[in-house]
């Protein structure tokens, strides 16, 4: 998937739905893995925040975020160069790739800052 | 006769022999024949009656609530009959009106703003309304016979389950409600495939109108969000009529999974109600304003993003059944997050009402009272969204007041502004401007009398769903206030009512384009012609009317594509998603028994379910799938769909002369539509593993491996036969096509043989433990899906012994291929997920 993504074009519709179907993927794998360690193996609630649990779901976090933000930077980049209907819809994919970035970095701040199984 | 009027004369004549053509070829029939029509406008005007009846019914049990609470301690209601009540109510508004009624609409609407002539499905449609018709009349059949679901409109278990509600109510809305969804996810497939694939030559996906984006983005919601309730229905079905305990504690089970399935769906329900009102909205703004909207791409930005945000905000609804901290902030995050697409719609809104030169017709005054009272609804679902606030009002009426402030006011009032708007183009009359203005104030002062206050009555502390209340309590004058309002708004109810009813014979008949408005519909005859369009237009800009005043001149002239009927065949214009240019045309279905006997056979499966025999149901079942076949029969290169000619147009080419076209489309979102199936599926499975507190894994796996790895194989070799036979196909290489097509069925059907030998080796119990019973579901997922691909693929071979498939006719086998990869996908992922990961991480965990 990751490798379509890259080859695709910036005004192909896929982009439309591409950056927040990774949004979605996301969320639901950080609360799905939040949910499963929380039932096998719930970190000690003395650690806080401070858990490996909350390490490695930071970690995909900042790679997702990271991806993310350099899809809105190529779409934008696009739309610059581009006109008419190939600009808009660069334009419009850029938009929705910023905003599943800023999404991913609003909805996984709270992994910074509570203890993950209380 | 000079050569200027005879040339006039010839092109009156020859327009209006096209006229004569095509209304003799897209004419619906009289008299009890009228049950077979499938024209989009017919089926979309009877849906929109229908939900109108049903929300009369919802509005009488609002009446009842409000009489009931208007008094302490008031003797009105029963506690039984009012919790019936208040089931039924919530249930009819959100299921049997909401929901239907827009889809009417935009089954009404959509190819008349897209240009052209119908729905890509046209008995899909009709099999659609049937399915809604027969499913509401099932479920409101329940308050008759005096036994009405009573656990509330979401059903919690065990409430409802069989050990707290024994009676027939939750069997009512379980099966009634699965009935009606299957209207929706039809209607669903079809707009979305539609939107996709028939626009109008040169409607790039830029320039299409915005409420097609919100119906698209509606459609594909309802696509992937109404399966984990049907999941969720079918499971509770199942542990009510035969004991297999998914939401049973002790035995493995798991209450709270109802509510994961439930709100999975229930909270996209809001946005896909939501949604569609706000494209109502988008549409007429900037016509009254008199100029384009301001910020078309942020509209169809924030359209998207909450398509998809909404999915990620059910656990909002379930703050207090405790989840830890940081789950919850992950949901109130999102819960926040959805706020902004919705702010930047009502941004987009403003700035086109404050750059523009606002009229303040009737559907104006509408709008501003959407406005007003969905902006209210937004900023308290801001408040629900913090988790120690949520807390606080959890399950009081403050939480009632903002439901219906939402969806009132972002559904009903945009809803009402549509019907006065596109009136005119209904019945060719204007609507009375007095008694709507009347109708409105009516309704909105009432509205707010009732949910305003209501708001304070619930951060008093009045539970929902309490069936009277002690004077003590203080909630006196908060309820009477409420039931006055109540009865205002019904008051304002009555007024549109009144206003129809005079409509049809004392309307002031409407002159053309009565709006002045710049999308296409307004370029037809009001009523309009059953094939809306004598001629297809091409589109160059987002306002073709506006571009052009006399596009509608012309189109009736034939002046534009497709200006033939003389073939006898009821043709549009498939179009490329991104583009809108031309690349096949599409011979559609004309009327047909089978929709309507088809879905009268799935009542009897509903009904027969409900009384519990299950023999007829059955029956019923396997005949309502032979009808589903039979019907599928007549389609793509048969004869009667489309006779194949020694000389047919090439430029551009009938679509099943083309190697997918949009039927290849309409596969994909069905199986998107499954896929959210399988996934919810595929949810339960692990969630019970993890979560349920009793639940146990068998020291040993039940599933025989040998037998699991061999049905896999056989199916595997199957699909690859098929790929490599479809590749020649494509080089135009139809040699012995039919014999093997066979040979790939037989191979789907030793593939049935195992997994159903898998299934009796098990030997599963599971009427004891949720493990079983939920192994036992997915095994009959796969059987299902495994034998229709099967007897998919034997009709093939029978089609293409018969010609209808073949080099020239390479259409079907490739739609049936995605079916056969589909089941491959999931059987690869259950059999690791039922059959591996078990034996991997070992019993007991």
């Amino acid at each position: 998937m990751i490798r379509r993504v890259l080859w695709l074009e910036t005004e192909h519709p896929m982009q439309l739905v591409l950056g927040l179907t990774i949004w979605s993927l996301w969320f639901v794998t950080v609360y799905g893995g939040l949910s499963v360690v929380c039932a096998v193996a719930p970190p000690a609630p003395e650690q806080g925040a401070l858990t490996g649990l909350n390490l490695v779901l930071g970690v995909l976090t900042l790679m997702t975020l990271g991806f993310l933000a350099w899809l809105t930077q190529r779409c934008m980049a696009a739309a610059r160069r581009k006109r008419g209907r190939l600009r808009y819809m660069s334009a419009l994919a850029g938009g929705l790739y910023l905003f599943s970035t800023v999404g991913v970095a609003f909805a996984g701040l709270p992994l910074l800052l509570l203890p993950p199984c209380l | 006769m000079s050569d200027t009027q005879a040339s006039g004369h010839h092109a009156r004549d020859k327009a209006a022999r096209l006229h004569r053509e095509l209304e003799v070829v897209w004419r619906n029939p009289r008299g009890l024949r009228a049950l077979t029509v499938v024209n989009h406008s017919t089926l979309g005007l009877r849906f929109m009656a229908t939900g109108l009846v049903f929300f009369l019914v919802g509005g009488v049990l609002a009446m009842l609530i409000r009489t009931q609470l208007a008094l302490p301690s008031q003797a009105f209601m029963t506690p039984e009959i009012y919790h019936q009540v208040t089931t039924m109510h919530g249930t009819v508004m959100m299921f049997l009106f909401a929901i239907p009624v827009l889809e009417g609409l935009a089954i009404y609407l959509i190819p008349k703003m897209l240009g052209t002539r119908d729905l890509l499905c046209p008995r899909l449609t009709a099999f659609g309304y049937w399915c809604y018709l027969f499913g509401g009349i099932i479920l409101l059949s329940s308050m008759a016979l005096e036994m009405a679901p009573d656990s509330g409109w979401f059903m919690y278990t065990p409430l409802s389950s069989g050990e707290y509600s024994p009676g027939k109510g939750s069997d009512f809305w379980l099966l009634g409600i699965t009935f009606v969804e299957i209207s929706a996810l039809s209607a669903g497939v079809e707009l979305t495939v539609s939107i996709l694939r028939t626009r109008a030559d040169g409607m790039a996906l830029h320039r299409m109108p915005l409420f097609a984006w919100y119906i698209l983005v509606m459609a594909l919601m309802i696509v992937v969000g109404f399966p984990p309730l049907i999941f969720g229905s079918v499971l509770l079905e199942l542990e009510r009529a035969v004991g297999m305990p998914f939401f049973i504690v002790e035995q493995g089970g798991d209450p709270i999974l109802w509510q994961h399935l439930f709100w999975l769906f229930g909270h996209p329900e809001v946005y896909i109600i939501f949604l569609p009102a706000a494209g109502i909205v988008s549409t007429l703004l900037p016509v009254f304003a008199r100029r384009p909207i301001v910020g078309y791409g942020w509209a169809v930005a924030a359209v998207i993003i909450t398509g998809f945000i909404s999915f990620g905000l059910w656990v909002h609804h379930m703050f207090t059944v405790g989840i830890p901290h940081l789950a919850q902030a992950f949901f109130s995050a999102a819960s926040m997050l959805v706020a902004v697409p919705t702010a930047i719609q009502v941004f987009v809104w403003l700035a086109t009402l404050w750059l523009g030169r606002p009229r303040m017709s009737l559907p104006m005054l509408w709008i501003l009272g959407f406005l007003v009272i969905f902006v209210c609804g937004g900023l308290t679902g801001v408040m629900l969204a913090l988790v120690p606030f949520n807390w606080q009002v959890h399950d009081t009426h403050f939480v009632v007041a903002h439901m219906h402030y939402v969806l009132v006011g972002g559904m009903f009032f945009p809803l009402m502004a549509g019907f006065v708007y596109w009136l005119p183009l209904v019945s060719g009359r204007m609507p009375s401007e007095r008694l709507g203005r009347w109708a409105f104030w009516l309704t909105f002062l009432g509205f707010n009398l009732t949910f305003l206050i209501m708001h304070w009555t619930g951060l008093l502390g009045m539970p929902r769903r309490v069936y009277t209340y002690d004077s003590a309590m203080g909630w006196d004058i908060y309820n009477l206030i409420s039931s006055v309002g109540g009865f205002m708004m019904s008051a304002g109810i009555a007024m549109v009512l009144l206003d129809l009813a005079l409509h049809w014979r004392f309307g002031r008949p409407a002159p053309p384009n009565p709006w002045e408005a710049d999308t296409l519909e307004w370029g037809l005859s009001m009523p309009p012609a059953p094939y809306n369009f004598a001629s297809l237009p091409t589109i160059k800009s987002r306002h073709p009317l506006w571009d052009n005043p006399a596009l509608g001149d012309e189109m009736a002239r034939g002046e534009h594509a497709l200006a033939d009927a003389s073939h006898g065949r009821r043709e549009i214009l498939g179009g490329e998603v991104l583009t809108g240019r031309v690349r096949e045309r599409i011979h559609l279905p004309t009327n047909s028994w089978w929709p309507l006997f088809a879905a009268l056979v799935l009542a009897v499966v509903c009904i027969s379910l409900l009384v519990r025999l299950y023999p007829l149901a059955l029956g019923a079942f396997l005949v309502a799938v032979a009808m589903l076949l039979r019907w599928s029969w007549e389609n793509g290169g048969h004869p009667a769909a489309a006779p194949l000619g020694d000389d047919e147009a090439t430029s551009p080419p009938l679509h099943s002369r083309t190697r997918g076209g949009p039927a290849r489309f309409t596969m994909c979102v069905s199986l998107m539509a499954d896929g959210a199936f399988f996934l919810s599926l595929l949810f339960g499975w692990f969630y019970l593993w993890s979560v349920s507190p009793q639940w146990r894994l068998p020291a040993e796996s039940p599933l025989d491996p040998i037998l699991l790895i061999g049905a896999g194989i056989a199916f595997a070799l199957g699909v690859l036969w098929l790929e490599r036979r479809l590749r020649r196909l494509y080089a135009g290489d139809e040699t012995r096509l039919s014999p093997a097509f066979y040979m790939i069925a037989a191979l789907g059907g030793l593939h049935v043989l195992l997994l159903v030998a898998l299934l009796w080796q098990a030997d599963l119990a599971p009427t004891d433990n949720a493990h079983d019973a939920i192994l036992l579901v997915s095994l009959a997922y796969l059987l299902g899906h495994g034998l229709l691909a099967s007897l998919l693929m034997a009709m093939q071979g029978r089609r293409a012994a018969l010609g209808y498939v073949s080099a020239r006719l390479p259409m079907e086998p490739g739609v049936v291929a995605l079916f056969w990869r589909y089941q491959l996908g999931i059987y690869a992922i259950l059999a690791v997920s039922l059959g591996v990961l078990p034996r991997v991480i070992g019993g007991g965990a």
